[in-house]
Parts: structure tokens; C-alpha cells; sequence
């Protein structure tokens, strides 16, 4: 009897936790939201579950044998192993309840590798880049507010598709691109924010100079140096397991004034550095704001993009 | 030596947990420097992730697997599977399409049917195949991989080859029942009016629903206690040990196969999400990397080995690891050379 009850109370804490973790909107911190609702659904059968453990241990305290169901599970009787088993389902509801809940953030970052070129998945090809920007007349003279798209109308709709080149794959970003390529100041969305890097690292040459704003947590690695960080987001698909880092390198002659996981925005010209051996796309920033950590600090994949 | 290990894994594993918790309650900090503050932090998040993420998964598949047992009688399976073991072996490898469930949901549903009578070769065909041959991973590769459809078409196909290549080997050379032997297993070579049939003979919808829930319940704590040590292990392994330096293996050509199929069982991640992951390595990998990485992660991966262990003897689960990996690395180098 006292297996039903101890079954009843385990699946009613798993059950509680789930309710727990949807009130209190912690949630967000394990599990995508499109995994939200089976998660609250499965709530819905631990529930049950629970209900008939209970039933169970009364049916048994009365004399019935509740469904004499032997054929596999009963379970052991060493006392020892039971509370060693019962104890492995305890542990992640102490920890859960007990323990208080941070996120994901730089030292898991650097466990898991951060990107700091957008997707992997959109490889960009020399082949399809451009040779050189055409050489803007504006672009030495002053280093912001003047994307060198302003420069008289000059832009015709042939030479704004000429900076964007494409392919099958990555149609999508080149149509992106030129949205991204009229606004004046581009800030990266937390809705599109791994489209958004991809998009710049691939037409890294159109968007060189522009102004770009992002808002991240600060992640360093040894090798950027006392001058360098990078802004990242987690980016999540199902369930934080699965979340993977990406960044944009920061340019700041102070950089060591902000410490790792602070959450800042961060507005700035778009260029180029070199990193471990790699070109990377790199903001020259020109302002750097400490701001409060979001609610979700993760950013999704917009599976509707492309 | 594996005697051993099977004797006193759990109650061991079950210590260390128990030592875990005792550190929590007392507020005590990490021994070393490797557990500080943020990596129990992110093992936190992703063991508690991992066990929330397989949930409705795996209450699914207990619930798929009692109300087989209670409305679905032994002579319908038997007379559902082919006899021809070519045609049952192609059966077993596109059930995931008609019954799309992922790697944690599938045991207890394979154990289910192999004893209902469903031999047991098609069983495993299905566990294998299950998680990868089904239209919810084929959408979900196809969207991670979208420069490269063929990564998509190639998963589908080497996992129905491998998996109806290991069919028709266990066809060949098994002799045995791979499920553990039980006691109420061992009545049924006997006598055939015994306490499995109970479900059936339970008069009523209250009966029958109480048998689902009986039955549902038990098999998950007796598939939950894998499933969250698998987690624990997952979560450790992932907040504890850097992966550019497991990533030195890329540039070898033999290595980054056997690389990328040792962490695609480390990670244990759903078969519907393992291509996001995969995507994120392929300016790093090859093609063929990739490939084992996603064909053999779903097939056999830590969380769902320990699973497998519950239901089969040690002996063949040791030797399906061994021929899946051994058929995946050869599959996938294979198609790397076609493509």
C-alpha cells in the first residue's frame, strides 16, 4: 500500500511542478513554447495517474486486491533500493522547487561553442558574394547615421538587387536583406534573431557601415583580449537541452567594464574583424547601455522564415 | 564484471544522488572548481529540460502501450504481422509512419507488442526505424537542413536500410527472446490462462479504465527511473565538458564519424529535434558525419540504452549497439561517397 502512496505522491509533484513552473512563468526557461502545452497536457495525465495510485492504495487498505496485476512490475523488495529509486524521482523535484532558478548563460555558452556568424546551416559562398561594395563617398566621412544608401537616390532598385545575390537556399535571406537594407537603423529582433545574423554575416559587404542595435548577455572568450565581447542569445528548439549560443562581436575600447551573463543593447557600425582565423562580422560600437534582462532570454528559429 | 555493474549501478547511482541532495539541502558548495555555481546552474536547466521535454512523450507511449494491452487481443497482432519475415521486416520499418512515436515513447510500446506475440525481430525493426522513418523528423530535418535536402532523403533511407538490415540478421541468428525473462513470462510457456489476460477479463468500462491507468502508471516509474538518471548523466556530461575540444576530431576522417556518433549518444536529445543541433556543426562536419549523427542518435543514445536495458537482456542490447553503430558508420561513409 504505502508504494501507491509514496507513486501518488511523486506523480502529484511532478504534476504540482509543471503548474508550478506555467504560474510562476519559469516555463520559458525549459521548454519552447510551441512544447508548452503537451508539457501541461502530460500534467493532465500525472494527474490521473496519481488519482489511481490513490484509489489503488484504498482498494488495497479495504482487502481488495486492486486488479491483480502481477505480470511485471512489482516492485522490489529490498527497502534500500526502493528508497535509492523513489529517491532519483525525488531529486529533480527538490531541485526544481528548492533550488532558485538563473538562466542559461555564459559558461554553458562556452561548454557548447558559440556562433558568432549566424547559421551554420546557410553556408555563405564566396561564389555568390560580391566582389567589393561599391566604394561610397559618404562611408569615410562619417561613421554613423548615414547608411550609404542615402547618398541622392542614387540606389536604383537594379543596384540595391545586385547587392543581394542569391540562390535557392537563401532566397528568403536576400529578400530580407534588402528590407533590412532601408531602414536606417537595424535592430536585430528577438523574434528573427539568428535569421537577422545570418542574413548580415551573408551580405556583410551591403551592410558594412550601417547601424546596427542588439540586445544580449555579455560572453567573452580569452582570446578577444581587453577591447572585445561578444552580445549573445541562446536559441532554443525544443527544450533548453537543445539550445545552442549566438553572438555578435563587439568592438569597445572599455570593454572590460561590463562583467559576463550583464545583460546590455549595444548600437554600432557594422564591419569586419578577424577571429581565430575567421572574418567575422563585427559592430565598431558606438553605445553601450546596460538594460534589464528580458523575460525569455531565449531567442527561437522562425520556422515560418523561407 | 558487468554482473557487477548491473548488480550495484543503480543503488549506486541512487547514492550519488542521494549525496547530491544532501549537498543541496545543506547549502553546501561544490567540492571542486568543475561543479561552481553557473554550471550547476545550467545543470539545472537542462536536467530538469530534458525530463519535461520527454514527458508527454513518454506518457504517450505508456498509454499507447495499456490500452493496447486491454483492447488489443493477442490474435489481432498475430494475425496483423506478416509472416513472411522480408514482408514483416518492411512492416516493422514503416510502422513509425502510421504510428509516428520517438525513441522514449517506443519501448514500452515494442516490449508490449513482441509480448503480445509480434516476433521480435519486427519489433526492433520498428524501435529502430520508429523515431526517424515518420513524417514528424522528416519535416523537422528537412526545415533544419534546408540547403541541403539530400541530408533529409539520405536520413530517411539509411535509418529504413539499417533498420531492415538488423531485422533480417536477428531473423537469422536469434534464437532466444531478447525480453528478460519474468516470472509471469515464464507461466505463459506453461499455461495460457494467466494473470496477463487480467485486463480483458475485467467486466466494464470502470475496470478496463482502471486496468489503462494501472498499467500506465506502473510502466512509467518503471521507465521514468532510466529516463531521469539518462537525463542526470545528459545534463552533467553538457554543463561539464567542453565541446571545441571534443570538436579537435572534425579534421580526422575516420574519427569525426566515430565522433559525431559517441556525441549524438551523450546528448540523447529527441529525434525531433536532434537535426537543429546537427545543423549547427555543418560548417564544421561533412556530410557523412552529420549523417551517422542523425541516424544513430535516435536508433541508440544513453537515455533510451538504459531504457532498452529494463525490457532486454544485457547481452542483446550490447549487440544491437554494436551492429547499429558498426552498419551506421559504414551506411553513412557510404552515401558521404555517393553524394
Amino acid at each position: 500500500m504505502s508504494h501507491h502512496l509514496i507513486r501518488a505522491a511523486i506523480l502529484t509533484g511532478f504534476a504540482m511542478f509543471i503548474v508550478y513552473l506555467d504560474r510562476s512563468g519559469e516555463m520559458v526557461l525549459y521548454i519552447a513554447p510551441r512544447m508548452e502545452l503537451y508539457v501541461k497536457l502530460s500534467a493532465l495525465g500525472l494527474y490521473a495517474a496519481a488519482i489511481y495510485q490513490i484509489y489503488a492504495a484504498l482498494q488495497k487498505r479495504m482487502g481488495k486486491q486492486a486488479l491483480a496485476c502481477d505480470c511485471e512490475h512489482e516492485p522490489s523488495p529490498s527497502i534500500l533500493k526502493n528508497v535509492l529509486i523513489y529517491g532519483l524521482f525525488v531529486f529533480p523535484l527538490v531541485l526544481g522547487f528548492l533550488v532558485p532558478t538563473g538562466t542559461l548563460g555564459s559558461a554553458l555558452a562556452s561548454k557548447k561553442g558559440m556562433s558568432l556568424s549566424g547559421s551554420a546551416g546557410i553556408e555563405r559562398k564566396e561564389s555568390i558574394a560580391l566582389p567589393a561594395p561599391e566604394p561610397k563617398s559618404d562611408e569615410d566621412s562619417a561613421n554613423s547615421a548615414s547608411p550609404p544608401s542615402n547618398d541622392g537616390g542614387k540606389d536604383t532598385e537594379s543596384s540595391i538587387d545586385a547587392l543581394f545575390p542569391y540562390d535557392e537556399y537563401t532566397e528568403t535571406h536576400a529578400a530580407y536583406g534588402k528590407k533590412l537594407y532601408e531602414q536606417p537603423l537595424i535592430s536585430v529582433p528577438e523574434i528573427q534573431f539568428i535569421e537577422t545574423l545570418t542574413t548580415l554575416d551573408l551580405y556583410r559587404e551591403a551592410f558594412i557601415g550601417k547601424e546596427i542595435e542588439i540586445t544580449g548577455f555579455v560572453y567573452r572568450e580569452e582570446d578577444m583580449g581587453k577591447e572585445r565581447l561578444a552580445v549573445s542569445r541562446f536559441a532554443m528548439n525544443c527544450c533548453s537541452a537543445d539550445a545552442l549560443p549566438y553572438g555578435l562581436m563587439i568592438n569597445w575600447p572599455k570593454a572590460l567594464d561590463y562583467v559576463d551573463d550583464e545583460w546590455v543593447t549595444v548600437k554600432g557600425t557594422l564591419t569586419t574583424s578577424t577571429y581565430m582565423d575567421n572574418e567575422i562580422i563585427t559592430l565598431d560600437a558606438i553605445k553601450i547601455e546596460r538594460v534589464k534582462a528580458p523575460e525569455s532570454p531565449y531567442v527561437y528559429p522562425d520556422l515560418n522564415f523561407g | 564484471m558487468l554482473k557487477f555493474l548491473f548488480r550495484f549501478g543503480t543503488p549506486l547511482l541512487g547514492a550519488g544522488c542521494l549525496i547530491m541532495l544532501a549537498l543541496i539541502v545543506t547549502e553546501r558548495e561544490w567540492p571542486s572548481q568543475l561543479f561552481n555555481a553557473a554550471n550547476l546552474q545550467s545543470f539545472k536547466i537542462l536536467f530538469i529540460s530534458i525530463i519535461l521535454e520527454a514527458f508527454p512523450f513518454i506518457l504517450l507511449g505508456v498509454l499507447f502501450s495499456a490500452l493496447l494491452q486491454v483492447f488489443v487481443t493477442d490474435e489481432l497482432i498475430q494475425k496483423f504481422t506478416p509472416k513472411n519475415p522480408i514482408a514483416g521486416v518492411l512492416f516493422g520499418a514503416l510502422l513509425g509512419i502510421l504510428f509516428p512515436l520517438c525513441e522514449c515513447g517506443m519501448i514500452p510500446v515494442v516490449r508490449r507488442l513482441i509480448r503480445k506475440g509480434m516476433p521480435a525481430y519486427i519489433g526492433i525493426v520498428y524501435l529502430l526505424a520508429g523515431p526517424i522513418v515518420n513524417p514528424i523528423v522528416y519535416v523537422s530535418t528537412f526545415t533544419a537542413f534546408r540547403t541541403k535536402p539530400e541530408l533529409a532523403y539520405s536520413r530517411m533511407g539509411l535509418a529504413f536500410v539499417i533498420a531492415v538490415i538488423v531485422g533480417l540478421l536477428l531473423y537469422k541468428f536469434m534464437k532466444r527472446s531478447p525480453l528478460k525473462a519474468t516470472p509471469s513470462q515464464h507461466m505463459a510457456h506453461h499455461g495460457h490462462a494467466h494473470s496477463h489476460d487480467h485486463g480483458s477479463h475485467s467486466s466494464g468500462f470502470k475496470g478496463r479504465v482502471a486496468s489503462i491507468l494501472s498499467h500506465a502508471s506502473d510502466e512509467f516509474f518503471e521507465m521514468g527511473k532510466y529516463l531521469i538518471f539518462g537525463a542526470l548523466l545528459t545534463a552533467v556530461i553538457q554543463s561539464v565538458i567542453d565541446r571545441s575540444t571534443l570538436a579537435a576530431f572534425a579534421d580526422q576522417p575516420v574519427f569525426s564519424y566515430v565522433f559525431m556518433m559517441g556525441f549524438a549518444f551523450i546528448l540523447s536529445i529527441c529525434s525531433t529535434s536532434d537535426a537543429f543541433i546537427a545543423s549547427s556543426f555543418s560548417g564544421m562536419f561533412d556530410s557523412g558525419p552529420l549523417l551517422a549523427f542523425l541516424v544513430f542518435g535516435p536508433m541508440i543514445d544513453l537515455k533510451n540504452t538504459l531504457m532498452l536495458l529494463t525490457t532486454f537482456r544485457v547481452k542483446f542490447v550490447l549487440v544491437l549497439i554494436a551492429l547499429t553503430a558498426a552498419l551506421t558508420f559504414v551506411g553513412a561513409w557510404i552515401t558521404e561517397v555517393l553524394l
